[in-house]
């Protein structure tokens, strides 16, 4: 069972001698026991601000769908240019964190009455730019008129990030995958449980450690905490974000 | 990187319930809660021993409350009923309010055989002994009933069997119908006064005739004020009165004794509360426990009090006095005085007293260092005083008749049930120095001198008890055995090796700007003394 609220809490209030929590108090926690509490899920926020795309906060797993990568997916409406990320959400600060916009992909397999030859394609991103100067004129125009659109080709993200367009407008439905990561949610409950490996209990722990030593004006154990941090953050990414082999292609040819 | 700091204290001062959270700082020796312990003449406060029952707890009178006790030959008077009981050892008492006795005394037989004088509405009573040249010296009992005249008792006779004792025993007459409640021996006279009929006049025996108020030397003064207590101190007789205190000088001289105001403008709330400790005269003021030689110098001002720091106890009991009753005595042993307050209706268990120990500073002087008591019911009749081998004995009678053994083991035994002592020191709140300073306490190391095994608890809290700073839990102190000590260990009762005076050390958690600690027992174990604490802390910043 991963480690929960309740006990990283209690691990830094026994590391500064200070009174630990039980699941019965913890909701009414005050003085230092609370600012202990606000340390944990400040570094627990430092920690997913840090990098977005940790493994541990994708939305869903991938490949769920298979053969399908991605773990969400949008049924486009035929007509509809803009889909929101994450449909069920009201405001940004319910959206996905983060999304893989360099891997969206088209298809009508899975399309309830949708039959072969199928469509299948990946949907490279264009930048709003490019797709304001050369597109949205005549797809708009269309759109108001003939109404033929077409089969998606590109995407591109909306200014405020919550949307995501195709081009040309799709004139059917599609399903369009994507990779997404949620947002981290804040601890709470006594029993609330980390969402990363406990092994790396210890970076958060350091951070957390980093802020409650500032607060007991010891400036020099929150330096060695905050030295911990970096170095186990560092191993984080090491181990959750780029484990695989990295390659260096060129495609210059010889010429004698 | 903050360092561990230390700070220790001793414990010293007593109870202050007066000092503010601020004036504290700087006692912190001091004790803001203090109950069932008393200043150590040693230093350090003392867990208080116990009570037990006097010989097998047989009761002179059955169920009547006892009315006042006193120390008298090899044994202890008590008063209770319409009747007065000696007993030496508590398995059997004799009643020794008998009439018609023999001028020249009865023995035994004759004796116990007499008819009762009964003492008609007996009240609290008041006790003196004219030593004189007899084996035991003479007794006089009055008590605030007014329903009786003055008792007379003596007893004769060495041998250890009362059997073979003679006894004398008689009513005497003051003037007419008169009652006295109090009743002093000063300078070979009898003193009486407080009579219901006449409160403000004191009547004296002939000299070195205390048995007869018309021989020569013997008189009546009228004063302004109602007597509440008498006591002969070195060359005069302080009349301690309601609202005013005066001194009685040359009582052998019928042409140059006089009475002269001490004050008139305090007075002694119950004579019941009247000592002599340490060569000072203690009497209970509206203000307090007053001295007569301070209140002669100084007046009536607040200063002449020595329980100033426990005044609101004193403000409590001035205004329950109609409905208390009062008894006070002096452990000499101790240099302490103790006094109880409270009514028939107050129950063992919340039954209230203070003790003050005298004790002398570290500048040479002297002052009463106060604790309060709690659970033992002796308002009524407390006493103590030398038996006829030198030993100093401590009484004490409750409202349903039982005598006990004052200050002895580890247990109270109210009519004859073991019952824990419940104990608490509690410090002040300490700023360790700075009080705008966050401490982390690490650890406490308390030092105690057990007398047997003991484990009492610490409680630590922060910032004056602060609701919004966590406070941790109550710790139970590691078992601390009796050491064995050369002349005094008991077998396979002391540890070999033990430390007499331990430190014991008790990991603590938490943090704040003040912490307080008490130790606090709730048992059987032996007394205990906390002679100080050491406790071990790191700042932690200002915020």
């Amino acid at each position: 069972m991963a480690t929960t609220y309740l006990q990283l809490s209690n691990e830094l209030l026994r590391e500064s001698n200070e009174v630990v929590l039980t699941s019965a108090n913890f909701s009414s926690a005050v003085g230092i026991q609370q600012h202990v509490k606000d340390c944990v899920n400040r570094a627990y926020h430092d920690i997913v601000s840090s990098e977005p795309r940790w493994s541990f906060l994708a939305t869903g797993e991938s490949g769920s769908t298979d053969p399908f990568y991605g773990n969400v997916y949008v049924e486009t409406v035929a007509g509809t240019r803009w889909y929101e990320l994450k449909a069920a959400s009201s405001a940004v600060t319910t959206d996905y964190g983060a999304v893989n916009w360099d891997d969206f992909y088209l298809t009508t397999i899975g399309v309830s009455g949708a039959s072969a030859p199928y469509v299948s394609r990946n949907l490279p991103f264009k930048i709003l730019e490019d797709w304001k100067d050369f597109r949205r004129e005549a797809e708009n125009i269309d759109d108001a008129d003939a109404q033929n659109w077409g089969q998606p080709n590109v995407i591109f993200r909306s200014t405020d990030g919550r949307k995501f367009g195709l081009s040309p407008i799709p004139k059917e439905i599609y399903r369009v995958w994507y990779f997404a990561w949620d947002l981290p949610t804040a601890l709470s409950a006594h029993g609330d449980a980390i969402v990363f490996p406990d092994m790396y209990t210890t970076v958060l722990l350091a951070r957390a450690r980093y802020y409650m030593w500032q607060f007991k004006d010891n400036p020099q154990a929150s330096a060695f905490a905050l030295d911990d941090y970096k170095k186990g953050l560092r191993q984080m990414r090491s181990n959750l974000l780029n484990p695989i082999p990295k390659y260096m292609t060129d495609d210059r040819v010889r010429v004698a | 990187m903050a360092q561990s700091q230390p700070f220790a204290l001793a414990c010293q001062g007593g109870l202050n319930k007066v000092a503010s959270q601020l004036e504290l700082l700087r006692t912190p020796g001091e004790a803001t809660r203090l109950q069932n312990f008393e200043v150590s003449t040693t230093g350090g406060y003392r867990r208080i021993s116990g009570y037990s029952q006097f010989g097998d707890g047989t009761r002179p009178n059955s169920a009547n409350p006892i009315l006042g006790l006193k120390v008298y030959a090899d044994g202890v008077i008590a008063c209770s009923g319409t009747n007065i009981y000696f007993s030496q050892d508590g398995d059997s008492w004799l009643q020794i309010n008998m009439a018609s006795v023999a001028g020249g005394g009865d023995n035994y037989s004759t004796f116990t055989g007499r008819s009762a004088a009964a003492r008609t509405s007996q009240g609290q009573a008041d006790f003196t002994i004219f030593e004189g040249a007899t084996d035991y010296g003479e007794l006089i009992v009055t008590d605030k009933g007014t329903g009786v005249k003055p008792f007379y008792f003596k007893m004769t006779g060495t041998g250890s069997a009362l059997s073979s004792r003679t006894y004398y025993a008689k009513e005497i007459t003051v003037s007419g119908t008169e009652y006295p409640k109090f009743c002093v021996i000063h300078d070979k006279h009898l003193v009486v006064a407080g009579a219901g009929t006449s409160p403000n006049t004191i009547y004296y025996s002939g000299t070195s005739d205390i048995d007869d108020f018309t021989t020569s030397g013997s008189g009546s003064i009228l004063l302004d004020d109602q007597v509440v207590g008498l006591r002969s101190f070195r060359n005069n007789l302080i009349i301690f009165c309601r609202n005013s205190l005066y001194k009685l000088e040359n009582i052998n001289n019928s042409s140059t004794i006089t009475v002269t105001p001490i004050t008139k403008n305090i007075g002694c709330l119950d004579g019941a509360s009247i000592q002599e400790v340490g060569g000072q005269l203690l009497f209970l003021a509206p203000d307090g426990i007053r001295t007569v030689a301070g209140t002669a110098r100084i007046g009536d001002v607040e200063l002449g009090s020595l329980s100033r720091k426990i005044v609101p106890i004193f403000t409590d009991i001035a205004a329950g006095i109609d409905s208390y009753n009062i008894s006070s005595a002096v452990i000499r042993k101790k240099s302490q005085y103790r006094l109880f307050y409270g009514g028939s209706g107050t129950a063992t268990k919340v039954s209230q007293g203070v003790v003050g120990t005298l004790r002398i500073n570290p500048e040479g002087g002297s002052r009463f260092e106060w604790a309060e008591l709690l659970g033992i019911q002796a308002s009524q009749g407390f006493t103590s005083g030398y038996d006829v081998d030198n030993v100093e004995k401590i009484y004490h009678g409750d409202y349903t008749g039982y005598v006990y053994n004052h200050d002895t083991g580890d247990q109270f035994n109210p009519a004859g049930t073991a019952t824990n002592i419940d104990a608490e020191y509690e410090s002040p709140d300490i700023d360790f120095g700075d009080l705008g300073t966050l401490k982390t306490l690490k650890y406490v190391k308390i030092s105690i001198s057990p007398e047997g095994t003991v484990q009492p608890s610490l409680r630590v809290r922060y910032d004056y008890e602060d609701t919004n700073i966590p406070q941790p839990g109550d710790y139970t102190l590691t078992s601390i055995p009796s050491p064995a000590i050369f002349g005094s260990g008991i077998f396979n009762t002391s540890v070999f090796g033990a430390a007499a005076t331990p430190m014991t050390r008790q990991a603590v958690q938490g943090s704040g700007n003040t912490a307080k600690f008490r130790i606090f027992s709730d048992d059987q174990n032996g007394s205990y003394r906390i002679n100080g604490l050491y406790i071990n802390y790191e700042p932690s910043g200002r915020r």
